[in-house]
């Protein structure tokens, strides 16, 4: 049972890291449009992959 | 100039500028990919988000690499003109909003889930074996999970019950609210005091479950405003001006004044309401109503800003800007239908209310009996009670229901203008057509020519298309490529002069010195009118033109689709007989009514209500807007005049009358979806009470239950937004 002590923590702080990442995500605009993208593999190119630096 | 426009439209954000432009010519997903790529690719740009479905170009720039210009230049050559999204700092609010709504969401499942994997732990512990410091521990994490949920997530609906303990009124946050807090705070102080029992489980879910059935009725409602003022807010970035010594000067759209003259180049797209001057012009309208053919404007005629000029420049006086425009009162008058709630949404808040007020008193009622015969129960009982009996499925049911309809009008050019109407339109039986123009082609056609005295046919026909002149209306048209092409060679071509074009009657000119005039029997010959055009000198006839409509190649379905629906047809027409009765014998429409004046189909409409039929109309003029407002459900053109938008309950921004049978369809399968939610959400709290106040439900099942039926309700209807095509 001690290991409780140690596992349960853990599982909160990756609850803490998963939710900083989807804010994170939320923030960088990664859910405003939740349809074209959808449509994307539709199209015969792979568009250019986005500048990282952009947010 | 760029200045201006960055100031108004453009905010800084980090490494750049960024705005919103809209594009009405993006219509497909290609479309969107086809504007990322080819803007990506453009130096300096940091990023570019396009969406089909708003139609909305989100641009993020370095401005020191590269010019706004440059890249709006690139856009238009793509063949998508940009136009400025008016009112940017809503549309910033609208996206931070949704980010908020986002984040809320996702903070709830997953903080829910986790929390819930913790009470699991606790529940499965059914023989007590688990240590007490295990459980304690366990509880208090729980407790560190679940407070963000309940007071960060679950925020709207804790404002939601401090607004109705503000107003004293019991709506139904405050059922939601309380019983979130009363399970959390019950929870924190059996944590404290190591009790029995912990409800945090139950707070959560109900918390994650039921934002989300509301956040789905949220972003069904956003999509069909998102949609309607798209449409709508289509402006263009530059405008020439005309100066004082002849030479052009290119200015923001903002920049325009009231009284300037502007240059519009053919291609571009019109800034302002104004007069047409110089010349008649042709306008592709297409943008605001749908209608594929460019239509043609007299010079003199007021043009509506979004429309886009053909062939060759025009210029006009402008009348109306910004907010003035006849584009920005339509979109007004949609936005305000979206804020009202109609007459059902406010009969169920009714119930919901009364509901409430039920529900706070059945829970105390069982609180005090369980309290008597088994005191250890009675607050989870009570929890459960509570939770239950929150009718949020009944204040979902219709909300959900509208936006999802509103949304897939929208989708196929109907604007809805009064909520309300939708309801009468599902129950539509009979159709009131007002016009043949509805059910024929734009173009028209010569049938026959008939001569007398001695003029050639050619002869008629030339002197017949010099009296209409070059104008591109129909009627012209038809006139013109029928003295071009029967003839082996070119006709005598004649030029009139002194045209005067006499509303509803004709035209007259002179010819080599000849008078002629044009148009109905009574004016140009001197005979009864029989619905054909003559030519004639005022007395004496010379020829008789028939004049064939084609029907539109969908009105044979169309027509066919409202029967299926049940709809009779019916047509009470301005036109004259002969047009009348052969649109109405081809497509077999029994009852028909020609020559009617704005009063006489009215009286129709009112004869046919007093009969019991519910009678939907449609019309596009000034003097439609009486009739309009008189029928049960009426439709109107969003090319027409303003006035007749604020009659109709519907405007159509296409002239299709697919369109129509589509709506009533829509309104129907949204009049079935209303009723199964309302029928399952009284149901569901009916059959629910009596099980949760004898004991027999656990809180935590008490909420899964709630909020699976508020969210089986609002996927129901969504699905009627789904299935668009």
């Amino acid at each position: 049972m001690t290991m409780l002590l140690l596992l349960v923590p853990l599982s909160v702080l990756l609850l803490g890291a998963a939710i900083a990442a989807f804010v994170w995500a939320v923030r960088g605009g990664q859910f405003d449009d939740l349809e074209t993208p959808a449509l994307a593999p539709l199209a015969e190119d792979a568009p250019k992959p986005r500048d990282p630096h952009a947010g | 100039m760029q200045p201006a426009i960055l100031a108004e439209h453009a905010w800084a954000v980090p490494g750049g500028m960024e705005m919103v432009v809209l594009s009405g010519g993006m219509r497909c997903a290609a479309c969107a990919w086809l504007v990322d790529q080819a803007l990506a690719r453009e130096r300096g740009v940091l990023d570019v988000t396009a969406s089909a479905v708003t139609g909305r170009i989100r641009l993020r720039w370095d401005p020191c690499v590269v010019e706004l210009s440059t890249l709006l230049q690139r856009l238009a050559a793509l063949g998508f003109a940009p136009t400025l999204a008016t009112g940017m700092a809503r549309e910033r609010l609208r996206r931070r909003e949704w980010r908020r709504d986002v984040l809320r969401l996702g903070l709830a499942g997953l903080g829910a889930m986790q929390a819930m994997m913790f009470a699991e732990a606790l529940y499965l512990d059914t023989a007590a074996q688990m240590p007490l410091a295990t459980r304690d521990f366990l509880r208090w994490i729980t407790l560190l999970v679940s407070t963000p949920v309940v007071f960060v997530a679950g925020w709207p609906f804790l404002a939601g019950l401090a607004r109705g303990l503000r107003e004293r009124s019991a709506n139904m946050d405050v059922l939601v609210g309380a019983s979130i807090l009363i399970a959390y705070f019950a929870s924190v102080v059996e944590t404290v005091r190591g009790g029995p029992h912990v409800w945090f489980d139950a707070a959560v879910m109900f918390v994650f479950l039921l934002l989300t059935a509301r956040q789905l009725e949220q972003w069904a409602r956003r999509r069909a405003t998102m949609r309607a003022d798209t449409l709508a807010r289509l402006r263009p970035v530059f405008a020439q001006r005309e100066v004082a010594d002849g030479t052009t000067q290119r200015i923001a759209a903002a920049q325009i004044r009231v009284g300037d003259v502007l240059r519009v180049e053919a291609g571009e797209t019109v800034p302002a309401d104004g007069v047409l001057l110089d010349t008649d012009a042709a306008l592709d309208e297409a943008l605001l109503s749908g209608e594929a053919l460019p239509v043609a404007h007299p010079c003199g005629d007021l043009i509506a800003a979004g429309s886009i000029c053909r062939d060759r420049p025009l210029r006009l006086r402008v009348e109306r800007i910004g907010a003035d425009t006849r584009l920005a009162q339509l979109v007004r008058l949609v936005e305000q239908a979206q804020t009202q709630r109609p007459r059902l949404a406010r009969f169920a808040d009714r119930v919901a209310r009364h509901f409430v007020a039920a529900s706070l008193i059945a829970a105390l009622l069982v609180f005090a009996a369980w309290s008597w015969l088994q005191p250890a129960r009675a607050f989870e009982t009570m929890l459960a009670v509570l939770v239950i009996s929150c009718p949020c499925a009944l204040s979902l049911a219709l909300p959900a229901a509208l936006a999802a309809a509103t949304d897939a009008l929208a989708r196929r050019g109907v604007l809805v203008v009064r909520a309300d109407a939708l309801e009468t339109l599902a129950a539509v039986d009979t159709l009131l057509l007002d016009k043949t123009g509805t059910l024929t082609d734009a173009t028209l056609a010569l049938d026959s020519v008939q001569t007398f005295a001695d003029l050639t046919r050619e002869e008629a026909l030339a002197v017949a298309a010099a009296l209409q002149g070059e104008g591109s209306h129909p009627l012209a048209l038809a006139f013109r490529r029928g003295a071009a092409f029967p003839a082996p060679a070119p006709a005598r071509t004649c030029t009139a002069t002194r045209r005067h074009v006499r509303a509803g009657l004709g035209v007259e000119g002179c010819i080599d010195g000849c008078e002629f005039r044009l148009g109905r029997a009574d004016f140009a010959a001197a005979r009864d009118d029989d619905g054909a055009i003559w030519l004639g000198d005022g007395t004496v006839a010379l020829a008789r033109f028939s004049i064939k409509q084609q029907l539109r190649k969908d009105a044979v379905d169309v027509v066919a689709a409202l029967r299926r629906l049940g709809v009779a047809l019916e047509i009470s027409t301005g036109d004259g007989a002969e047009a009348a009765a052969a649109v109405a014998q081809t497509l077999r429409i029994a009852r028909w009514r020609a020559r009617q004046t704005p009063e006489d189909k009215l009286a129709r409409a009112q004869t046919l209500q007093r009969e019991g039929r519910v009678v939907a109309m449609l019309g596009d003029g000034i003097n439609d807007a009486p009739v309009l407002a008189g029928a049960s459900v009426s439709f109107a053109f969003a090319d027409g005049a303003a006035l007749t938008h604020r009659a109709a309950d519907f405007v159509l921004t296409c002239s299709a009358l697919s369109r129509i049978a589509q709506s009533i369809a829509i309104a129907r399968r949204m009049r079935r979806i209303v009723r199964q939610n309302l029928a399952w959400a009284v149901a569901y709290n009916a059959f629910a009470l009596p099980f949760a106040a004898l004991g027999w439900i656990a809180p935590w099942l008490a909420a899964l239950g709630m909020a699976l039926s508020s969210l089986l309700v609002v996927l129901n209807a969504v699905r009627l937004a789904g299935r668009a095509s």
